[in-house]
C-alpha cells in the first residue's frame, strides 16, 4: 500500500521525460497489438490467415490505384478529423461530423447538378466545394449558437443534428422533385443523377489511372492553416482561453459566445468540404449512405490525434488505408469486414487507454 | 501520556512532499495551534489525522492504541471530530435534522437531540435554536452548529481548520472562548490559524510549520510573537510595522493609520467612481445589494468591510462587467459603466483585480506571458498571428518591474505561487491605459507575508499616482492598514463610514454586525 505511491510516480515521472518517443511509441505499439488481435479472430473465422493478408496488403497499397483510393480516403477522415481538433481548441466537442459530411455531400451534388456545371475557371467544381463547405459550416454552426445562446452541450446537439440531417439526405434521394434521378427502368435506385464532368475534381495523375484527386491539395492546405491557427494565431490563442476558463476570458475582454460560434462553424465547414470532396471527388452521385460512418471514423482520428494537426494527417492516412484494405479483403479473402473494424476499435481502445498512462498528471 | 502521538509522518502527493517527517504530540487538555502559511501543510496533516488523507510514512498513536484510520468515519468512531473550512450542513433543514443526521440511530429521537443540546449550551455556551433553519442563520452562528455536531459524541480530540477566516470579530471572541472550554474539560483541541493574534488569546502550545516541516513547537506562557512570525516567514520581516501586523493580526500592535507615515496625508480629489442606488438581484430574485451609493475620489483608497455574503461578492462581479446591475447607476470619470461589457468597463479606465483569482483574473494553463496579454492577445500579432518573441520581450519587461518571479514567461501560470500570480494580475490591470480606478476585492487572499507586503506597496503606489481605488476586504487589520477611509457593508448597504485616523475594531466590528451607525 505504502510502496504503490512512489512507484507510480516514477511511472509517471518517466513518462514526461520522453513524452515525445512514448506518443510516436504507443500508437505504433497498439495498432500492432490490435492488428495481432485481428489475425487470431481471422483464424478462428477458418479464413486462411496468409490469404487475408495478401488480400489486406493489396487492397492497401497493391496498385497505384489502390493506393490512391486510400489516400482518397484519408482525404475526408483529415478533414472531419480537423474539424474535431479545431472545436476542441475551444474546448467544445464535435460529434457531429456524421451529419457534416451529409450536408456537405448533399448541397454539394446540388449545386454541381444545378448550375455549376457550366461555369468556367475550374468554377465548376470549386462552387460546389465552397457550397458544401457553407452547409456544414451551417450545421455546426448551429450547435455552436445553441451553446453560446441557450447553453445547450454541443456533444448532444450535434449527434442529434446528425440524426436530422442523414434522412434529409435520404430524403433528397429519395424525391424525384429533390435529387432523385428519373427512373430509366425498373432496377433505378434512390440515387442522384451523376454529377456532369466539369464538376468532379480533377486527377492529380491522370495518366497512371491511379484515382487521387486534387482534395489531397485541398487538404493539405487546410492541415497547414489549421495548424497555424491553432499554433500560432491570436485567433487560436483566443480559442483556447475561452475554452479553458470563460469567465477570465469575458473579463480580458474576448466575446465569448462568438467564438464558440466560430469554433463550430469552422468545425463544421471542414466537415461539410469533406462530405463534398467524398462526392466530387470519387462518387460522383449521391445516395442516402454515401458517408457510410466516415464522420466517426472522422471524429476518432480526431480523438487519438491529441489536439494535432499532425497528428490527424497521421491517424486519417491508418484509418484510411485500413478501409481500403479491409473492403478488399471481405473481396477477395471472404475475411468479414467486421474483423477489420473490430480492429479499428481495439485500437482505439488501445490507444485511448494507453493516453492514460502518457498523460497521467501529478495531482497534487 | 499524550492523547495523540505521531511520528515520523511523511505524505507526498506526487513529486509534491506537503509533510516531512513530522513528530508531534498532543496532549489531554490543551489547544494546540497549527501556524504556518499557506502550503506549510496545515489542512494535510489535519486530513491525516482525520483519516481524509492516509500518511506514506509513520504512525500515530491515540490514547496509547495505534491508530490509522482508513477514512473520517473510523477517525470519528476513536473519538476524533473536525470542522472543515466548508461546511457540511442541508441549508434547508432545521438545526436539530442537520444534528441528526449521520447518527448511526435507524430511529430519529429529536427529543434526545435537544436535551444534548440544551447540555452542551449550559457547558459550553453554545446558544442555539434547535428549530431554526440552516439558511436562516449566520456564517458564525452555521459553525456554531457545526462545532455542536463535533461534540454531540463527546470527542477526545477537535480539529478545527482555519475556523475563523469566516468570522467577524465578536464571532471569532466566542469561538475563542469555546475552545477553551472544550479544553478545560480535558478533551484535546488542534487549532489551525495564520493569525497570531488569535494564538497568544488562547493557544497553550504553538507548532509552526513551514515547507512540510516542523520549525518548532513553543509553550505560550512567556513566548516571542516576533521570534514565532520568523520561523513561520524564514526570515525578518523587512516592513515590520503595518504589513506584519496586517498580515498576521497583532492584537494591539496595528497602527491606527499606516498610510499616513507611509505616504503622508491624502486629500482625495474629484469624485472617479459614483455608485449611486445600486440594487441587484441574483438568478433567485434574492437581493445581494439593496441601494448601494459610494463615492470614491481621486488619490484615496476606499476599503469595504463586511462580513462575506453581505454584497461584497456581488460589488465586485458588477463592476468587472461580469454581472448587470438591477437597478442604480455607476459612473467612472464620466461614463456610465452600469451593465457594460469588461471591455466598455476596461477602456473606460477600470482595473479589476477580481476576488477570484482562478476563476476570474487568470486562466491558469496559459503562460505568465499570455495571461499578461490576455486582454490586449492582437497587440502583439502580424496578419492574425502571435509576434511571440515581442510579446516574451514585453512580458520580461513588465515581469521585471513588478517582480513577478516565474522562471521564463513561458511557463504556465499553475506553475508560479500564489503571490507571483497575484503580482501578474496587477501588473496586467495597473499596466492599462488609460487607468483611471483600480477595485482590488481580497488582494491577499491566501498570499504570504512578502507578497502581501508587495500588494500593499502596489495599491498604495497606485494611490499615490492619482487612481481611485476600492478595497473589499473581509481583514479588519488589511483594511484598516491601506485604508484612508472604511465603509461598512452589511446585507447590500453601506451602513456606516470611518475617516482616517478614527478606524476601531470595535465600531467597524459592531457595524459588521448590523448595530446601528457608531
Amino acid at each position: 500500500m505504502v510502496m504503490k505511491n512512489p512507484k507510480l510516480a516514477r511511472v509517471a515521472k518517466g513518462a514526461r521525460l520522453e513524452l515525445v518517443p512514448l506518443q510516436v511509441l504507443v500508437p505504433v505499439i497498439s495498432t500492432i497489438i490490435a492488428l495481432g488481435i485481428g489475425l487470431l479472430i481471422i483464424a478462428a473465422t477458418g479464413a486462411s490467415v496468409l490469404e487475408a493478408i495478401e488480400a489486406f496488403w493489396d487492397g492497401m497499397a497493391g496498385s497505384d490505384f489502390n493506393i490512391g483510393a486510400s489516400i482518397n480516403r484519408a482525404i475526408s477522415l483529415a478533414l472531419v478529423g480537423l474539424g474535431f481538433i479545431f472545436a476542441s481548441r475551444a474546448n467544445l466537442t464535435n460529434v457531429g461530423g456524421e451529419g457534416q459530411i451529409a450536408m456537405g455531400g448533399m448541397f454539394a451534388t446540388a449545386a454541381a447538378l444545378h448550375g455549376a456545371g457550366g461555369l468556367p475557371l475550374g468554377l465548376a467544381f470549386i462552387v460546389p466545394l465552397a457550397v458544401g463547405t457553407i452547409a456544414g459550416a451551417v450545421w455546426g454552426g448551429l450547435a455552436g449558437f445553441l451553446k453560446a445562446v441557450r447553453g445547450t452541450n454541443e456533444v448532444i446537439s450535434t449527434l442529434l443534428l446528425s440524426f436530422i440531417a442523414l434522412p434529409l439526405v435520404y430524403w433528397s434521394v429519395e424525391s424525384f422533385h429533390l435529387l432523385r434521378k428519373p427512373i430509366s427502368d425498373v432496377s433505378s435506385l434512390p440515387e442522384s443523377a451523376e454529377i456532369p464532368d466539369t464538376t468532379k475534381l480533377p486527377l492529380l495523375f491522370p495518366d497512371n489511372g491511379s484515382p487521387l484527386h486534387i482534395g489531397l491539395l485541398i487538404a493539405a492546405i487546410a492541415v497547414v492553416v489549421v495548424w497555424l491557427v491553432l499554433k500560432h494565431s491570436t485567433l487560436g490563442l483566443r480559442l483556447r482561453a475561452v475554452g479553458l476558463n470563460a469567465t477570465a476570458s469575458r473579463r480580458a475582454g474576448m466575446r465569448t459566445s462568438l467564438y464558440v460560434i466560430l469554433a463550430m462553424t469552422v468545425s463544421g465547414g471542414l466537415g461539410g468540404l469533406g462530405g463534398a470532396i467524398m462526392i466530387l471527388g470519387q462518387q460522383f452521385y449521391l445516395t442516402s449512405d454515401f458517408s457510410s460512418g466516415y464522420g466517426f471514423d472522422g471524429l476518432v482520428v480526431g480523438l487519438l490525434s491529441r489536439g494535432s494537426a499532425v497528428g490527424v494527417v497521421i491517424g486519417a492516412l491508418l484509418f484510411g488505408f485500413l478501409r481500403s484494405g479491409s473492403i478488399n479483403m471481405e473481396i477477395s479473402a471472404h475475411v468479414p469486414s467486421a474483423v477489420v473494424l473490430i480492429c479499428q476499435g481495439l485500437i482505439v481502445i488501445v490507444i485511448a487507454g494507453s493516453a492514460i498512462l502518457t498523460n497521467r498528471k501529478v495531482t497534487r | 501520556m499524550a492523547l495523540l502521538e505521531l511520528s515520523g509522518l511523511t505524505k507526498r502527493f506526487g513529486a509534491f512532499t506537503a509533510l516531512d517527517d513530522i513528530s508531534l504530540l498532543i496532549e489531554r487538555g490543551e489547544v494546540h495551534c497549527l501556524l504556518g502559511e499557506n502550503g506549510a501543510g496545515k489542512s494535510t496533516l489535519c486530513n491525516l489525522v482525520f483519516g481524509v488523507h492516509r500518511p506514506d510514512a509513520g504512525t500515530m498513536t491515540l490514547g496509547g492504541e495505534p491508530f490509522d484510520p482508513r477514512g473520517p468515519a473510523e477517525a470519528l468512531q476513536r473519538g476524533v471530530v473536525m470542522v472543515h473550512q466548508h461546511f457540511n450542513l442541508v441549508p434547508n433543514m432545521s438545526v436539530a435534522e442537520n444534528l441528526m443526521l449521520g447518527r448511526a440511530s435507524a430511529v430519529l429521537k429529536p427529543q434526545d437531540i435537544i436535551v444534548r443540546m440544551e447540555q452542551l449550551a449550559a457547558e459550553y455556551g453554545l446558544e442555539i435554536d434547535p428549530e431554526a433553519r440552516i439558511d436562516e442563520l449566520s456564517v458564525g452562528e452555521r459553525q456554531r452548529v457545526e462545532i455542536i455536531k463535533c461534540l454531540l459524541g463527546d470527542p477526545q480530540l477537535l480539529v478545527l481548520d482555519e475556523p475563523t477566516a469566516v468570522l467577524q470579530p465578536d464571532e471569532i471572541d466566542a469561538l475563542l472562548a469555546i475552545c477553551r472550554q472544550v479544553a478545560l474539560r480535558g478533551k484535546s483541541v488542534i487549532l489551525v490559524t495564520h493569525k497570531l493574534g488569535e494564538i497568544s488569546r488562547v493557544a497553550d502550545r504553538t507548532t509552526v510549520l513551514r515547507q512540510g516541516r516542523i520549525i518548532e513547537t513553543v509553550a505560550m506562557e512567556g513566548a516571542d510573537i516576533r521570534s514565532l512570525v520568523r520561523s513561520m516567514v524564514g526570515r525578518d520581516v523587512q516592513s515590520a510595522g503595518s504589513v506584519l501586523a496586517a498580515a498576521v493580526d497583532i492584537e494591539g500592535k496595528t497602527p491606527p493609520k499606516s498610510s499616513v507615515d507611509a505616504a503622508g496625508p491624502v486629500s482625495p480629489g474629484d469624485p472617479v467612481l459614483q455608485i449611486s442606488d445600486l440594487v441587484y438581484r441574483d438568478p433567485h430574485g434574492v437581493p445581494r445589494l439593496d441601494g448601494l451609493s459610494l463615492t470614491v475620489g481621486t488619490g484615496e483608497i476606499v476599503g469595504i468591510a463586511g462580513v462575506e455574503g453581505n454584497g461584497q461578492t456581488e460589488l465586485g462581479l458588477i463592476l468587472a462587467g461580469l454581472a448587470a446591475p438591477s437597478a442604480g447607476a455607476i459612473v467612472v470619470g464620466g461614463a456610465q459603466v452600469g451593465g457594460c461589457t469588461p471591455q466598455e468597463i476596461t477602456d473606460a479606465g477600470v482595473g479589476i483585480v477580481p476576488e477570484d483569482r482562478h476563476a476570474v483574473a487568470c486562466i491558469k494553463e496559459l503562460s505568465v506571458a499570455e495571461n499578461l496579454f490576455l486582454g490586449a492577445i492582437g497587440k502583439f500579432s502580424r496578419v492574425g498571428l502571435l509576434d511571440k518573441s515581442a510579446r516574451r520581450k514585453a512580458a520580461e519587461a513588465m515581469m521585471r518591474d513588478f517582480d513577478v518571479r516565474a522562471s521564463s514567461p513561458d511557463v504556465s501560470m499553475a506553475s508560479l505561487s500564489g503571490g507571483n500570480q497575484q503580482k501578474a494580475v496587477l501588473a496586467r490591470e495597473l499596466s492599462l491605459d488609460p487607468l483611471v480606478f483600480l477595485l482590488a476585492a481580497q488582494p491577499t487572499r491566501g498570499l504570504d507575508v512578502g507578497a502581501i507586503e508587495a500588494v500593499y506597496n502596489r495599491i498604495r503606489a497606485a494611490r499615490d499616482d492619482g487612481l481611485g481605488v476600492l478595497l473589499i476586504s473581509s481583514e479588519l487589520e488589511e483594511l484598516m492598514a491601506v485604508s484612508d477611509r472604511i465603509a461598512v457593508i452589511y446585507r447590500g448597504k453601506l451602513v456606516g463610514e470611518l475617516a482616517a485616523g478614527s478606524f476601531s475594531r470595535e465600531a467597524i466590528g459592531a457595524m459588521m454586525s448590523g448595530h446601528a451607525h457608531v
